[in-house]
């Protein structure tokens, strides 16, 4: 290893630098606007370098890391949410009776680990990857370590990851013991040795709970709601955004280094999860009264959704992915956001009540939920419906007619729920909010025109996904 | 000047615009100002364009804008672009030209109406709608103007929606011509299938090298394209829909339900010329459902007591007299006929408006009478107006145009004495019913004292409209006569000549025929209705005559028919199916889901051993299936 390799790492480097950085001011006693804003600074600095090392792509960083395009595509999202949700904390915490401070260390450490998963090419760094995200996240979701609900959820999400992480271990450990390789393309020079061996297989089907239970797909979904709950509101669309979008990209590498999808077990088990997800989260969201619950059920359903772009494993299931990952990031984060902006001191926003008859209060704020929500039903003129749409094409295009069949008929029974939100927004007779003013008007403010310029962009890329697409196609073409 | 043809729809469209998000706080002034005026300019710049096309016609024969591509898929490529030949050039004049007067008109008609800036905003959507249906260079563009114009008329038929009549006149009229409209599309989706474009003259170009003449597919498709037609144009059996759209206001039927909108089907005939001539069938059926429809509602426009009544029959009428031209190849004498017509039609159409207000909303011509001395204005124009629909010899537009119709209902390729005989009778029939007309509003004593007469804002329109109902003749004579024939000459640059059937005998025959049969007509209405007529009481004392006449009354009873043949049988089969069949379905997949909610809910109890053991199921179940697999 030499120090020119070291160049393409450069942004990880500053993102770690990132959480240091937030120590020494920590240190310094300094306040938690110029925290907020150096780190906002770092994430910038972090594009930046992102910027500045493309012409270096693809590069390999033997053994554990590549930085490719498809890396710095899924990093480049991460790093889009970390910005917004950095904005949605300090609003958040603000007013809250915790010190904000180590909040961002967390944050940014969390934000390497997921960093790291999507340059991961070798069983170790992955797995430091997802520790590293795993265990900032037991303190970010008790962070607020005063209220039952986090605590309670920081515990759940504890136990059932560090469950999930053993059965990761124990798989990689079946997979290297067949194979002799902990690296993602070692394995796959000895695939054809090791294919049909039970022990290699059940080393895959052991990683599958892993995977699973970070992208709550079904039946490793349960923590979901609890978690959803329990935690910062921001930490909330860290989980649903970040942490997931992480995870899915190194399955991804995963799947495309070591040809995962010409197994008809691995798809079955795929199929059946997906098809299980889709059923089982639109279903449980019917009837959901609290937002934050309503949305980890939603989340459920849409990574079945993704797992069906997922199967086919060709050129357009990746692109269909990376779009629909995008469109359903913005989407969350506008949501998270109205949720943010509504929340008070003493109650979060997440019962409906709240938002009864909200669109006579604050238009604005109605109108970007209303927004979010139609474009997780998927309806036209939004990214959510381009994401599904280009999800369909993939999946028909390998003709995987069954997940296929359910996607749809589970998309209709997902308006049910939708619309009801946006009916209850439409209601009559809501309780007037009181809106403490204690956060500086700027952060306000700032917070209000990102979650315009998130809806305004559901629209955009609804209308004209031209220019994301091209972009996607470009980065997924350095490999 | 052809960089500004966007102008001539784009104006009203922008009059639409800000009339109908700002009209409520504008002034009535203003409103009145941009309503008429964005009109106005575009009659102006029509006018000015026309001028132009006349002088130095353009080599391709068409002036041509591509606004912008609308979109393209699988070969079907839409522009939102204009084209202007000679036919589309005679329409754009019609509809600017009269839509202006109109409006002018409407400016003073309906000043004291509580909705004035959505009446405007509605006109000028109206005029922009029916400037591209006549503009589109490609059928779907055409469509789009189709569909626009058919929405305007219901909202304007409906314009006063408090009286409950109105609405339903509304409703059936959207109703009916929607059956015309969903033949149209289906016609367009085989004429799609058939030559893979849309764009009008590769239509007209590849027709003729794709059908032979006569072919199932082109006979079809006319006839799917016909059936549009007849929906929008009111002609058998879709009739019924125009004497009860008069509910609107008198200047809508003026504009829309005489002049313009309703000879739509006409335009589509007109411009897919080359389909019907390709099938004979088609143009035959044409020619029948004219000279029929003709017949139909000139018999029932001679006993309506409604003054809107009897010229919502003859609007009927009179295009049957267009269809019938069309569809014996007189391409050039049926847009001739729309020509005149709509001059005549919109002129007797104000003037009724005009008398109707004056006499304080009173429709029944036998509750009028007397009005030659109160309202001299009024009735030289309506008189005039009805001259020219009862086509008075040599001095009336409508003389020049039906003459010609009558003339080639015989002797152009596709005519028949049967259609000719129908016209006659139908010629005889239009003069009994204006002499009656005219007689039983102005003459005779007073019955109902007028309020306070029409403002030199209506009658102004009411003069330049008489005066074009007469010398909007004078550019085309018969050819016997004078040869003067600006008309046909400009018209067949894109319509084929008509071609005359040999050895019959010498027009002046027909044409004299002609006359005297208008005469007689004439003479006829003046013997019953002027003065007591003995014959008149006789009539009206026997059972029969009375029973003739509610038939015709009633329209032939074609409500009737279809309440029984399909309104009635409809309703029955909803009044059965109450609790929908196919709603079973869909419910049922809303409670299971709801079911299956509830069962999974219970998975949700926020216990971790509980999540814990939903792990090791997944787990087990991977392990079953790898080991089963």
């Amino acid at each position: 290893m030499n120090e020119l390799q070291l160049i393409p790492l450069l942004p990880f480097i500053i993102l770690a630098m990132a959480s240091v950085v937030t120590i020494l001011l920590i240190a310094f006693r300094l306040s938690h606007t110029v925290i907020q804003v150096t780190g906002f600074l770092m994430m910038c600095l972090v594009v930046f370098a992102t910027w500045y090392v493309r012409d270096t792509l693809p590069e390999e960083v033997p053994p554990l890391f590549i930085v490719d395009g498809q890396a710095a595509l899924f990093t480049g999202v991460i790093i889009f949410c970390v910005l917004v949700i950095g904005l949605f904390s300090y609003i958040y915490f603000e007013e809250r009776e915790e010190n904000p401070k180590e909040y961002y260390i967390l944050l940014f450490l969390a934000t390497l680990g997921a960093a790291i998963l999507t340059i991961s090419q070798h069983f170790i760094s992955l797995f430091i990857g997802l520790e590293l995200l795993s265990v900032s996240l037991y303190a970010l979701i008790a962070y607020l370590r005063n209220r039952n609900n986090a605590v309670e959820a920081g515990m759940k999400y504890l136990v059932l990851a560090a469950l999930s992480s053993a059965f990761l271990l124990f798989g990689m450990a079946l997979i290297y013991m067949e194979a002799g390789s902990m690296k993602f393309s070692g394995i796959a020079e000895k695939l054809p040795q090791v294919s049909s061996s039970p022990l290699f297989l059940m080393g895959l089907g052991t990683i599958v709970v892993a995977i699973g239970f970070k992208l709550a797909l079904v039946p490793f979904h349960l923590w979901a709601a609890d978690v959803y709950q329990g935690s910062p509101t921001p930490v909330t669309a860290f989980i649903a955004t970040i942490s997931k979008i992480g995870t899915f990209a190194v399955l991804l590498r995963f799947a495309q280094t070591i040809h995962l999808q010409q197994y008809p077990l691995i798809i079955a088990i795929f199929s059946v999860i997906a098809i299980s997800s889709m059923i089982v989260g639109n279903i449980l969201a019917l009837r959901q009264q609290n937002l934050k619950r309503l949305l980890a059920y939603s989340s459920i359903a849409h990574f079945g959704y993704l797992l069906v772009a997922f199967l086919p494993g060709n050129e357009a299931g990746t692109e269909a992915a990376a779009f629909y990952l995008i469109a359903y990031s913005i989407t969350l984060l506008s949501a998270f956001g109205v949720i943010t902006l509504l929340s008070s001191r003493e109650h979060e926003a997440e019962t409906l009540d709240i938002y009864t008859g909200l669109i006579w209060r604050r238009p604005v704020v109605a109108t970007i939920l209303a927004i979010s929500l139609f474009s997780l039903a998927g309806i036209p003129l939004t990214a959510g419906f381009l994401a599904k749409f280009f999800v369909l094409s993939a999946g028909v295009q390998q003709a995987v007619w069954l997940p296929l069949a359910v996607l749809i008929l589970t998309s209709v029974i997902g308006l049910y729920y939708y619309l009801r939100v946006i009916n209850t927004l439409f209601g009559t007779s809501g309780t007037a909010d009181v809106m403490q003013k204690t956060v500086h008007p700027f952060f306000h403010v700032s917070t209000y025109i990102t979650l315009v310029v998130l809806a305004g962009m559901l629209f955009w890329i609804g209308v004209f996904p031209g220019l994301v697409l091209q972009g996607i196609r470009l980065f997924l073409l350095l490999h | 000047m052809q960089q500004y043809l966007y102008l001539i729809p784009a104006l009203p469209l922008a009059g639409f615009l800000v009339l109908s998000l700002a009209g409520r706080y504008l002034s009535r002034n203003f409103i009145a100002g941009i309503g008429a005026g964005s009109i106005c300019i575009s009659a102006l710049i029509t006018i000015l364009l026309s001028a132009r096309f006349l002088q130095s016609p353009p080599e391709t024969g068409a002036y041509t804008q591509v606004l912008w591509h609308w979109f393209s898929v699988e070969g079907l490529v839409s522009n939102i672009s204009l084209r202007v030949d000679s036919l589309s050039l005679v329409f754009i004049c019609i509809i600017t030209f009269i839509g202006a007067l109109i409006h002018i008109y409407s400016i003073a008609f309906m000043r004291e109406d509580r909705d004035y800036a959505r009446f405007f905003a509605s006109m000028n959507l109206f005029v922009c709608a029916m400037l591209m249906l006549v503009m589109a260079d490609n059928l779907v563009l055409l469509y789009l103007g189709w569909e626009g114009v058919g929405l305007c008329s219901y909202l304007l038929i409906g314009f006063w929606y408090e009286t409950p009549g109105n609405y339903r006149a509304a409703n059936k009229a959207f109703v009916i011509t929607r059956i015309g409209d969903t033949a149209m599309i289906i016609g367009l989706f085989l004429l799609f299938k058939e030559l893979g474009t849309l764009y009008i003259p590769d239509v007209l170009a590849r027709a003729t090298q794709h059908f032979s003449s006569g072919a199932d597919g082109v006979t079809l498709i006319a006839i799917l394209l016909l059936c549009g037609g007849m929906g929008k144009s009111a002609q058998l059996p879709l009739q019924t829909w125009l004497p009860d759209a008069m509910a609107g206001p008198s200047p809508v039927s003026a504009l829309i339900h005489a002049a313009t909108m309703v000879t739509a089907g006409v335009y589509l005939i007109a411009r897919m010329h080359t389909i019907f001539e390709l099938s004979p069938v088609a143009m035959q059926i044409t020619a029948i459902v004219g000279a029929v429809t003709l017949f139909v509602a000139g018999c029932s426009a001679m006993v309506q007591t409604d003054i809107k009544r009897i010229l919502a029959y003859s609007t009927i009428s009179q295009i049957g007299y267009m269809f019938l031209a069309l569809g014996v190849g007189a391409w050039s004498a049926g847009i001739f006929h729309f020509f005149t017509h709509a001059f005549f039609k919109a002129l007797l159409f104000l003037a009724a408006g005009a008398v109707i207000e004056t006499l304080h909303h009173e429709h029944n011509i036998f509750k009028m009478g007397g009005l030659r001395k109160t309202m001299p204005v009024i009735f030289w124009t309506f008189t005039i107006g009805a001259a020219a629909l009862a086509a008075l010899p040599l001095v009336t537009a409508g003389f020049f145009s039906k003459d010609q119709i009558l003339w080639y209902a015989w002797s152009a390729g596709g005519g028949h004495p049967v259609l000719w005989a129908l016209a006659l009778a139908g010629a005889f029939i239009t003069a009994l019913y204006s002499t009656r007309l005219i007689l039983v509003v102005f003459w005779g004593e007073m019955k109902t004292t007028p309020g306070h007469l029409p403002s030199r804002v209506m009658t102004v329109p009411l003069v330049i409209l008489a005066f074009f109902s007469v010398a909007a003749g004078w550019i085309e004579w018969p050819h016997n006569i004078l040869h003067v024939d600006l008309f046909s000459e400009e018209v067949q640059h894109v319509l084929p000549a008509t071609v005359l059937k040999e050895g019959l005998p010498a027009e002046i025959v027909f044409q004299l025929i002609a006359v005297v049969v208008s005469l007689i007509g004439i003479y006829s209405g003046y013997s019953l209705y002027y003065g007591q007529s003995p014959l008149l009481q006789q009539w009206k004392q026997s059972p029969t005559v009375m029973s003739v006449r509610d038939f015709f009354f009633s329209g032939w009873r074609f409500d009737q028919l279809y309440d029984a043949l399909i309104v009635r049988p409809f309703l029955f089969i909803t009044r059965i199916n109450k609790s929908d069949i196919s709603d079973k379905l869909y419910t049922a997949i809303a409670n299971v889901s709801m079911l299956l909610n509830r069962q999974f809910s219970v998975t949700q109890n926020g216990s971790l051993r509980w999540y814990v053991t939903g792990v090791l199921i997944g787990i087990l179940f991977i392990i079953t299936l790898q080991l089963l697999l």
